[in-house]
């Protein structure tokens, strides 16, 4: 190991290992420990405010102390592996959830990153009705549609998208939020217009169809899914509503040789 | 948006551009120069942030402010960092690209600060080689920082102006001055800012950084959640008589002030700046 690297290797070891860990005697000697005290400070608050960042509504919710400490546990947990803090946080539910914190803070963590990432993916052209006008005569057995990569489908246990949208009207206080939740299962489309992040809820065979089209399946399998569970089910009217919150992306079509 | 070749940076003054100010911006473009912002904010592939900056940077020369390359850390250069860097350099054209003379990471974990580097011949070696593959790759002359500090490392053994016009002379980057960090290490690690300026080559310096610092304690922290101070102006006009004018930036990133603020800095610079071309003619 190099002198700079046993150097930085040790005043690493300092800064995440908390004020009990030292920087190696044969380095230390003559550094200020509070400036060491100082820039551990730094860094924590840097990964603090990119978590505030990502989670604005979780902070919101539980308050900037509880906020801040749960960010330090998630800190040592997982250390950044980037220089772009863009990711940091990716785990940041699943860490909620391993802590057993109570399901809705689990759950608008994850409300809130697939936010994040719907807010900056590229997006592709948008699928409109022309596109399925020139699929006249086409075998639907052999189309598939594709969603958006600013898609996103979720599925929660309950409707933390009531608290997040609460949460959107600063200075709301908690008790204002209406409780308690509605215990049964929401399900969530996630998409992009024109800049602007769009929620929908979704009925439960919604979700169903369009996880099944995520998947890749055809169209008319899943177009007979949906019969199968409601025959009056106006699936023309469901791709209408895809398009117009910016969902579909494309069609592919097999050809059989 | 394709741009072809980055707009030159007269020598006056810039702002930084931030999100909180993206309305303002688009709504009633301000007048100045340019405006520089951190490309790691803009690595997403897609998004409003994007869009936005394709828009200011139709009416705004642009300058790229790094803040994740880690020139300084034992470990390599990430090349998904660096690719990202390229693409967006491609897509808008900055005038300025600049990192700072500091690292943050080591072993593959980042502590995303950017942390002082012992001064010594194994740091500047590191600090070339990476320049020169971070050059090569982007294909244009980065700027370097000079970055605070809060403490001195014992085993440096060249002084901090005297490195950074070696890593000039070896590279051919260039520098940019951030007289911020400056006036906050002199009082903070008692170094000496004018031995400084006499130590760096004068025509490195394409860029200069104003900012202000917040106390803690009995530290001056970079926070860039101020004002100029008094302090910093003068040695501004300092740095202005002994390089002559250079393009100038408000650096305001915390604790962010209405943009009508900001500009108002920067017209107090651009008067600076006038009285120094002035005093050159």
């Amino acid at each position: 190991m190099t002198p700079l690297h046993e150097l930085q290797r040790s005043f690493a070891a300092a800064m995440v290992g908390g004020p009990g860990e030292r920087v190696v005697p044969s380095i230390a000697t003559g550094i200020s420990s509070r400036g060491l005290a100082l820039y551990r400070r730094l860094i924590r608050n840097n990964y603090v405010q990119a978590l505030t960042v990502t989670y604005p509504m979780l902070r919101r919710l539980i308050g900037g102390r509880y906020f801040s400490t749960f960010a330090r546990g998630y800190m040592k947990r997982y250390p950044s592996k980037s220089g772009d803090l863009f990711l940091y946080g990716r785990h940041f539910s699943f860490f909620l959830f391993t802590l057993e914190a109570p399901r809705v803070l689990v759950e608008l963590a994850r409300l809130e990153w697939a936010c994040h990432e719907v807010s900056q993916v590229a997006e592709r052209p948008a699928l409109n009705l022309g596109w399925f006008e020139g699929l006249a005569g086409v075998d639907p057995a052999c189309v598939r549609v594709h969603l958006q990569p600013t898609a996103r489908l979720l599925r929660f246990s309950s409707s933390v998208h009531v608290v997040w949208q609460a949460l959107q009207v600063d200075g709301i206080a908690v008790a204002e939020i209406g409780r308690p939740l509605p215990e049964e299962e929401a399900y969530l489309l996630l998409t992009r217009v024109e800049g602007r992040i769009r929620m929908a809820e979704l009925a439960a065979l919604d979700y169903r169809l369009l996880t099944a089209m995520a998947d890749g399946k055809q169209v008319d399998e899943v177009e007979r899914m949906a019969m199968e569970v409601d025959q009056q089910f106006d699936f023309g009217r469901f791709i209408a509503s895809l398009m117009e919150m910016n969902a579909l992306v494309g069609v592919s079509m097999e050809t059989h040789l | 948006m394709a741009l072809h070749c980055p707009t030159p940076i007269p020598a006056r003054a810039g702002i930084g551009l931030r999100s909180h100010h993206f309305r303002e911006i688009v709504e009633a473009p301000p007048p100045v120069a340019w405006m520089e912002t951190h490309p790691e904010n803009y690595f997403g592939e897609g998004g409003t942030a994007l869009r936005i900056l394709e828009r200011i940077r139709t009416g705004y020369p642009l300058s790229f402010h790094g803040v994740g390359l880690s020139l300084g850390s034992t470990d390599p250069i990430d090349p998904t960092h660096l690719r990202k860097l390229k693409v967006l350099c491609d897509r808008f054209q900055p005038t300025f690209i600049s990192e700072h003379l500091s690292w943050s990471s080591v072993d593959g974990r980042f502590l995303n600060d950017l942390l002082p580097l012992p001064y010594t011949e194994e740091s500047l070696d590191l600090v070339c080689d990476k320049i020169d593959v971070i050059q090569t790759d982007l294909e244009r002359p980065l700027l370097i920082e000079n970055v605070t500090r809060y403490l001195t490392w014992p085993d440096s053994t060249i002084p901090e102006g005297e490195f950074m016009a070696a890593v000039v002379r070896r590279t051919g980057c260039g520098i940019l001055l951030d007289l911020n960090n400056l006036y906050v290490n002199a009082v903070n690690c008692h170094l000496d800012p004018v031995k400084f300026l006499e130590a760096i080559p004068p025509d490195a310096v394409q860029e200069i950084h104003l900012a202000g610092f917040d106390r803690v304690g009995r530290w001056l922290v970079d926070t860039h959640g101020q004002a100029v101070y008094p302090e910093v102006w003068s040695l501004y006009q300092w740095a202005l008589y002994h390089l002559g004018p250079r393009p100038t930036l408000i650096e305001w990133d915390t604790n962010l002030p209405p943009l009508a603020e900001l500009v108002e800095q920067a017209t107090q610079a651009n008067a600076l700046l006038g009285a120094c071309h002035d005093t050159v003619a």
